[in-house]
């Protein structure tokens, strides 16, 4: 991968520019060290709630590599998170391993089956990579339920340990890396590559950009970070079960974070879950169901009036944020 | 050993079955791909659209007794006029004034449906609770040979290819279906000749909605229990793979692709697990689009 | 070492469409060639030929005798030959510096540091004359200045042969006389080679050093401005034999 030759290795003066990072990183860097210690400190029900916030998250930045920044609408974007569950499991499982350490296999199959997938799929132009990618997830939630190894319709049950801290601490560690990245990426020449490629793949291509590597690049960063995030959620239920694991469910929740919060923003992600992550919570034991209806609300309004999502419509029209809010 | 003349009996059964099947499934397609063909939208809220015809069918039925080809009937005339609401109240905004789709404003419309169908599948839930219901109606069946064949399946499939071929009478023999379908095939040359770009896709929009809301009546017949606020979610993705397999925008491919999946999917589940049927007609998508994006009609 | 650019024998067919029939064209770095021809004569599918977008169904493409036929768009716009669109294709989303910025970071010279490119991209807006709407959304901008943002970019990614499709058409005769002005200075200033395609005579036999005229996807002439003007297949080809037989 030519783009490795603009990796080279950290000096004194990246230091210094890490400390210019710019309001919005801060503010972020500093809620996730709240966060972090914060842990520590509450019960278990509200660390419970953490987590899952912290999924959420995680799973919008994931989206975002690929949907937000590029412009590739993923309807099928929790298949990663299936595939990097079943694997957590089977490793778990049969192998007994860590389920801690079990999570980098998750991610790993999730980046190995995007880049699979995205060889064949990443051509299609936008409504069919859509469309593509919504029936393969379908296909494959299909498949595994027709596995019996795979614990057909009722899944792998493990008997797990109850250990909030710990996968408290993992799905941390993923979303800072995320964000790092993603803070990374759009500050950097393959952001406004992958802009490019949103605004015109054509254009792109002849000033010289390689589309296809580009495109593979970031949707096997979502599929690794999906995986990874699929194995948690496994984890935090002890199990994995198909209807949940491949669950359309996720990859909605996942797009409608990344396209309230602000599509291709670094901050976009964290917003959007915060902002589904409420109404989601609040009516799961109320009316389930009508959680939807508002962040379909949300969806629409946002679709149609200010496609730029909040943090981008904060950044359009009120121009003196633009320097602090990314 | 299997007795051979039972799998015979069971092929032919699924074989028939899936292709009355496969013609409601192609109306439900024709809908999906009026609106693609016309109008250039891919509508992610189809699938509610199915659903909404299938509870008209039932309500109909509950209140006023009509049986779901009679409400498909009246499901049509709803379409229409949903479908009108529906391209001005969401689609006009980006649609208007443009020529071309940009791949901007495919976006905005490919979000602003699924943010619909996210609504109003969720509305239904509220509404109607997420309890199965069915429509007890049936037209009795016809004995061929030893197979019984639900003659409420013949109706609505005949039904459903009936409309398709109407629509496709009236955009290759009508003056104005002729005008809509240039239009739609080259939008600059077409408006020059006065034809007003507004019109086009609200009536394709409509047409859509009409063919799609009646298809969900059918439906009902043929699935007689499994209404549900989230059925769209099942039959919105056979849609899209008819429409990619026949070739969007093109009159007869939902009927091709209709016939086709209906078989693989029906006869699939005689020969194999019914997840594993399910999972090759949608993975038939790729290969088409890979080698024949166009549709497999020429 | 100046770029060498053959095109050898091109033939293209779509179909049943032959819209090149070997066509043969050499343009070193430095020079200025003009390539005209009537409507439909094959200018711009020769362009998308050389630059990749498009395979040739016969024949080579050439730079400094390496083949660079049939190659991906992305790594001919790598080795340096870049073109642009006939209808500006910019950016919506990201304003004109932004714009060129992707450029200055892709193309040939492949910088690293984004703000190396963006400083890079303003000294390129500059000699576009666009320096004023550096921050302006490409989405807010006109049509003239689409155009100039088209030639911004393909400069920025530091290409030494640039493809120019149409650059001058549609506009007014001031803005014709502004438009030559700046691509003379333009041109003196970075010395690269270029391929220009126009239906604006004014414009490519004032710029020309030598001008290649095609038709039906054949060459019919090639020479200095003044040649080519007076050539009678080019009047023919152009306004018909009755005029091509009062020229001479």
């Amino acid at each position: 991968m030519k783009f490795l030759r603009f990796l080279r290795l950290p000096t004194i003066s990246d230091l210094g520019s890490i400390l210019k990072v710019g309001p919005t990183a801060w503010g972020i860097a500093i809620c996730l060290g709240v966060v972090a210690v914060g842990a520590r400190y509450v019960s278990t029900y509200p660390l419970t709630i953490l987590i899952s916030l912290l999924v959420f998250a995680a799973l919008a930045y994931s989206m975002n590599f690929i949907t937000g920044l590029t412009g590739y609408v993923s309807f099928g974007h929790v298949v990663f998170m299936g595939l990097g569950a079943y694997a957590w499991g089977g490793v778990v499982g049969t192998f007994h391993w860590s389920p801690l350490g079990s999570v980098v296999i998750g991610g790993t199959v999730g980046l190995l089956f995007a880049l699979g997938l995205g060889a064949v799929t990443l051509r299609f132009r936008g409504v069919y990579f859509a469309i593509a990618s919504l029936v393969t997830a379908l296909a494959a939630g299909n498949i595994i339920l027709a596995i019996p190894a795979l614990g057909g319709g009722q899944g792998i049950v493990l008997n797990l340990g109850f250990e909030p801290l710990s996968q408290f601490y993992t799905i941390w560690l993923i979303l800072a890396i995320e964000v790092g990245l993603t803070y990374w990426v759009t500050h950097g020449r393959i952001g406004y590559g992958l802009r490019a490629i949103k605004g015109d793949e054509d254009a792109a291509k002849t000033l010289g950009i390689d589309v296809t590597r580009l495109k593979l690049f970031v949707f096997g960063l979502s599929g690794l970070f999906a995986g990874a995030v699929g194995s948690v959620n496994a984890w935090t239920v002890s199990g994995v079960f198909p209807e949940a694991a491949f669950a359309l469910l996720f990859s909605l929740l996942m797009l409608a974070m990344v396209i309230v919060g602000g599509s291709g923003t670094f901050s976009g992600p964290l917003v959007g879950a915060v902002v589904v992550y409420i109404p989601h919570t609040y009516f799961l034991t109320v009316a389930s169901g009508a959680e939807f209806i508002v962040i379909g609300a949300m969806v629409t309004f946002i679709a149609l009036v200010v496609p730029e999502g909040i943090v981008g419509s904060i950044r359009r029209y009120i121009p003196i944020l633009r320097g602090i809010l990314e | 050993m299997p007795d051979a003349s039972a799998i015979v009996d069971q092929l032919v059964f699924g074989v028939v079955y899936g292709l009355l099947l496969g013609c409601v499934f192609a109306l439900l397609a024709h809908g999906l791909n009026l609106i693609w063909g016309i109008a250039k939208v891919v509508n992610i809220a189809h699938g509610e659209f199915i659903m909404l015809g299938a509870y008209g069918a039932f309500f109909l039925n509950l209140s006023l007794g009509f049986n779901p080809l009679q409400s498909a009937a009246i499901d049509a005339v709803i379409g229409l006029a949903v479908g009108l609401a529906f391209y001005f109240g969401v689609l006009h905004r980006e649609l208007r004034g443009k020529e071309a789709m940009t791949p901007r404003s495919e976006m905005v419309t490919l979000v602003a449906t699924f943010g619909l169908s996210l609504l109003i599948a969720n509305a239904a839930k509220i509404a109607w609770t997420g309890d199965l219901v069915g429509i007890p109606w049936s037209a009795g069946s016809v004995s061929l040979g030893s197979l019984r064949i639900p003659m409420g399946g013949v109706y609505v499939a005949i039904l459903s290819v009936a409309i398709i071929f109407l629509t496709h009478v009236f955009f290759t023999r009508t003056h104005l279906g002729l005008a809509i379908r240039a239009y739609s095939q080259d939008i600059p040359a077409a408006q020059l000749q006065g034809i007003n770009p507004t019109f086009v896709s609200a009536f394709g929009t409509s047409l859509g909605f009409a063919a799609t809301m009646a298809g969900g009546a059918f439906l009902t017949v043929m699935f007689p229990t499994g209404i549900n606020p989230y059925m769209g979610a099942l039959y919105a993705p056979i849609s899209y793979v008819i429409v990619v397999l026949g070739g969007p925008g093109k009159m007869w491919g939902s009927l091709v692709g209709g016939l086709t999946l209906g078989v693989i999917l029906h006869v699939g589940q005689v020969f194999l697990d019914s997840s594993i049927a399910a999972a090759i007609a949608f993975l038939t998508l790729i290969p088409v689009l890979i080698f024949r994006p166009e549709g497999i009609l020429r | 070492m100046r770029l060498a650019l053959v095109a050898s024998g091109i033939h293209k067919h779509f179909g049943g469409v032959r819209a090149l029939r070997g066509v043969s064209l050499s343009l070193t770095e430095g020079e200025i060639v003009g390539l005209i021809g009537p409507n439909g004569s094959g200018k711009s599918t020769l362009l998308n030929v050389i630059s990749g977008v498009e395979k040739p169904t016969a024949g080579t493409v050439t730079l400094d005798g390496r083949r660079i036929d049939g190659k991906p768009s992305h790594r001919i716009a790598g080795w340096g030959v870049v073109k642009t669109h006939q209808i500006p294709k910019p950016f919506l989303g990201m304003t004109s510096r932004e714009n060129v910025t992707v450029a200055a970071l892709f193309g040939s010279r492949r910088m690293a540091d984004v703000r190396q490119a963006s400083e890079e991209a303003s000294s390129v807006l500059r000699l576009v004359g666009l320096e004023a709407k550096a921050e302006t959304l490409a989405s807010n901008l006109t049509v003239q200045d689409r155009k100039r943002l088209e030639l911004a970019r393909v400069i920025a990614t530091g290409a030494r042969i640039l493809l120019l499709d149409e650059v001058f058409a549609g506009l007014s005769a001031g803005e014709l006389r502004e438009a030559i002005e700046l691509f003379a200075r333009i041109q003196e200033k970075l010395g690269v080679g270029v391929l220009v395609v126009e239906h604006v005579m004014r414009a490519v036999l004032t710029l020309s050093q030598r001008v290649v005229v095609i038709e039906e996807g054949r060459k019919i002439a090639e020479g200095t401005p003044q040649e080519v003007v007076r050539d009678p297949a080019v009047i023919e080809a152009y306004l018909g034999t009755e005029a091509a037989r009062a020229a001479t």
